[in-house]
């Protein structure tokens, strides 16, 4: 499992902690209802500051994905291999992602895939994303 | 732009610089002053990247400069590398500074490390942590090990891999081409790391992978150094001895999620829409048909095939074609990175990538073309075109 956290000041934002409840939100426009990611304070559509967050579909696919085989870090070397994965949102944002550690998955670009949130410990969690059952990887 | 770079100085490229990144700059600038034929108090202007750890002032007191009427920041690293240009270009056509020198001094390897996690992250009780609003390495991306630029290009690779179909024997020849041609080129300049160590294709293929689907052999090298060059106006180009090569047009382009890391913009197999090439190409009064010669900032192997066809070189999903049949190589098309480039000549933050599109325009390159013109971008954030004064 991830052994790198955002520090405690992010952790406290609505992004996070929508996440350590179980459901990925995105920060979404009340007025003309497009979301972006990352969350900002303004909606980059129509300039709005009307923005809010709001539940996600979870479902997207996979725009790119590598398996990291080098570790960046000491910390990191029980880890590798890992895959990151960028993910593109039913709601039209894209999200960097991963597989849990050890999943092994045929990935392929253009694939479907499904929001699970993993619980890392009580105040943290993350928003993977897995092939949807019966799509063939 | 009315500016021309009348002079180039650098340090050595090395794992292990043995002195300050301030002496490195200091190094490299009064040798750029030199090679210009200047004083070193002429200078009256100064272009750095904001990533720089030297400070105007630093480089003030040391030289003991007198008359420094403008300085200038550039955000970032080598995702700007033209634009400092442009920024040196705009003050000398603006008037605040009538010699102005940009430079880029960097402990790269024995200092601190740009490919490594250490960097971003702090370390608390085994617990990784990262305090980052901005990729590389920040909150949203770090959580899930996406921490250095370096695998960041390999989504870039994987991306376009999977948009055009590549197969796997198809996509290592196009990255191989790209990583054993600028070795040859290496091997024949004197200044490159790498000038003494030679790279088959079958020795790249079997490469230590890093990052899918990307090798040892596609990335940069770490390097320790400096590299200034020095600018002035096209029209005091022509009256000095120095050999001249003008800035024919210069610019910045970034758009939503293209920076500092290509990220979260629309395409991925792409890094740049096209309108950022046309314009360029339009301010120079020049097409893609016009260039000699190409410098792609590498700091991997793929920026190669995406920048050729986001500026046109080539049609999209043709890189592979036109990099495996060696249209980069010694008399082909369109020579790339004759200089070794950032995989293998040395890493100064672009700023050897633009000396040696600066070396092709003299007529000084080890891989010498008959040059009249040089391209060169870093995926389209930052590009521009050199000509022959």
């Amino acid at each position: 499992m991830s052994n790198i956290r955002p520090s405690p000041e992010f952790l406290a934002e609505p992004f996070w902690r929508h996440l350590a409840q179980g459901t990925l939100h995105l920060k979404s426009c009340a007025d003309c209802g497009e979301a972006h990611h990352p969350p900002a304070p303004i909606c980059p559509h129509c300039r709005s500051f009307n923005v809010e967050w709001k539940p996600a579909t979870g479902r997207g696919t996979l725009k790119s994905f590598t398996e990291v085989l080098h570790p960046v870090h000491p910390l990191l070397e029980p880890r590798v291999p890992y895959t990151v994965t960028l993910v593109e949102l039913e709601e039209g944002v894209r999200l960097v992602s991963g597989l849990p550690d050890g999943l092994q998955v045929e990935l392929r670009v253009g694939m479907p895939l499904e929001c699970q949130v993993i619980a890392i410990d009580d105040d943290y969690a993350l928003p993977y994303f897995l092939p949807v059952d019966g799509a063939q990887p | 732009m009315k500016s021309s770079i009348v002079g180039l100085g650098q340090t050595e490229f090395s794992k292990n610089s043995g002195r300050s990144e301030l002496q490195l700059a200091l190094e490299a600038i009064t040798s750029a002053m030199a090679d210009a034929g200047l004083e070193i108090d002429d200078i009256d202007g100064l272009v750095r990247y904001t990533w720089d750890n030297t400070s105007e002032a630093a480089v003030v007191n040391a030289l003991g400069l007198t008359s420094l009427g403008y300085y200038g920041e550039t955000e970032f690293g080598g995702v700007n590398c033209c634009g400092a240009v442009a920024q040196a270009s705009a003050a000398i056509e603006a008037g605040l500074a009538s010699c102005v020198v940009f430079y880029r001094s960097l402990n790269a390897r024995s200092g601190v490390r740009l490919g490594r996690g250490e960097r971003i992250l702090d370390e608390q009780d085994g617990v990784l942590i990262s305090r980052q609003a901005e990729p590389p390495g920040d909150v949203y991306s770090a959580p899930f090990g996406l921490l250095v630029p370096g695998q960041h290009h390999a989504l870039y690779a994987q991306a376009y891999k999977g948009h055009y179909g590549l197969s796997d024997d198809k996509f290592t020849d196009m990255l191989g081409s790209v990583a054993v041609t600028q070795r040859r080129y290496a091997n024949n300049n004197p200044i490159a790391l790498l000038k003494d160590r030679t790279l088959s294709l079958d020795e790249y293929r079997a490469g230590r992978v890093i990052s899918t689907p990307l090798r040892i052999y596609d990335y940069c090298l770490e390097t320790d150094g400096a590299l200034a060059m020095v600018f002035v106006s096209r029209e005091r180009a022509r009256s000095m001895s120095a050999k001249a090569v003008d800035v024919l047009a210069a610019g910045q382009h970034i758009f939503p999620g293209s920076a500092p890391m290509y990220l979260y913009a629309e395409n991925t197999h792409s890094l740049a829409p096209e309108k950022v090439g046309q314009q360029l190409f339009d301010k120079a009064g020049l097409s893609p048909t016009d260039i000699d010669v190409a410098m792609i900032y590498d700091a991997t192997s793929m920026m190669v095939p995406i920048s050729l066809e986001d500026f046109g070189f080539v049609k999209r999903g043709e890189a592979a074609d036109f990099l495996i049949s060696g249209e980069h190589g010694p008399g082909g098309q369109l020579p790339i990175n004759t200089h070794g480039g950032l995989l293998s000549e040395g890493y100064f933050h672009g700023l050897n990538t633009i000396a040696e599109g600066v070396r092709q325009l003299r007529g000084e390159s080890h891989n010498q073309v008959d040059a009249e013109t040089v391209f060169m971008t870093l995926r389209g954030a930052s590009s521009m075109i050199l000509g022959r004064a």
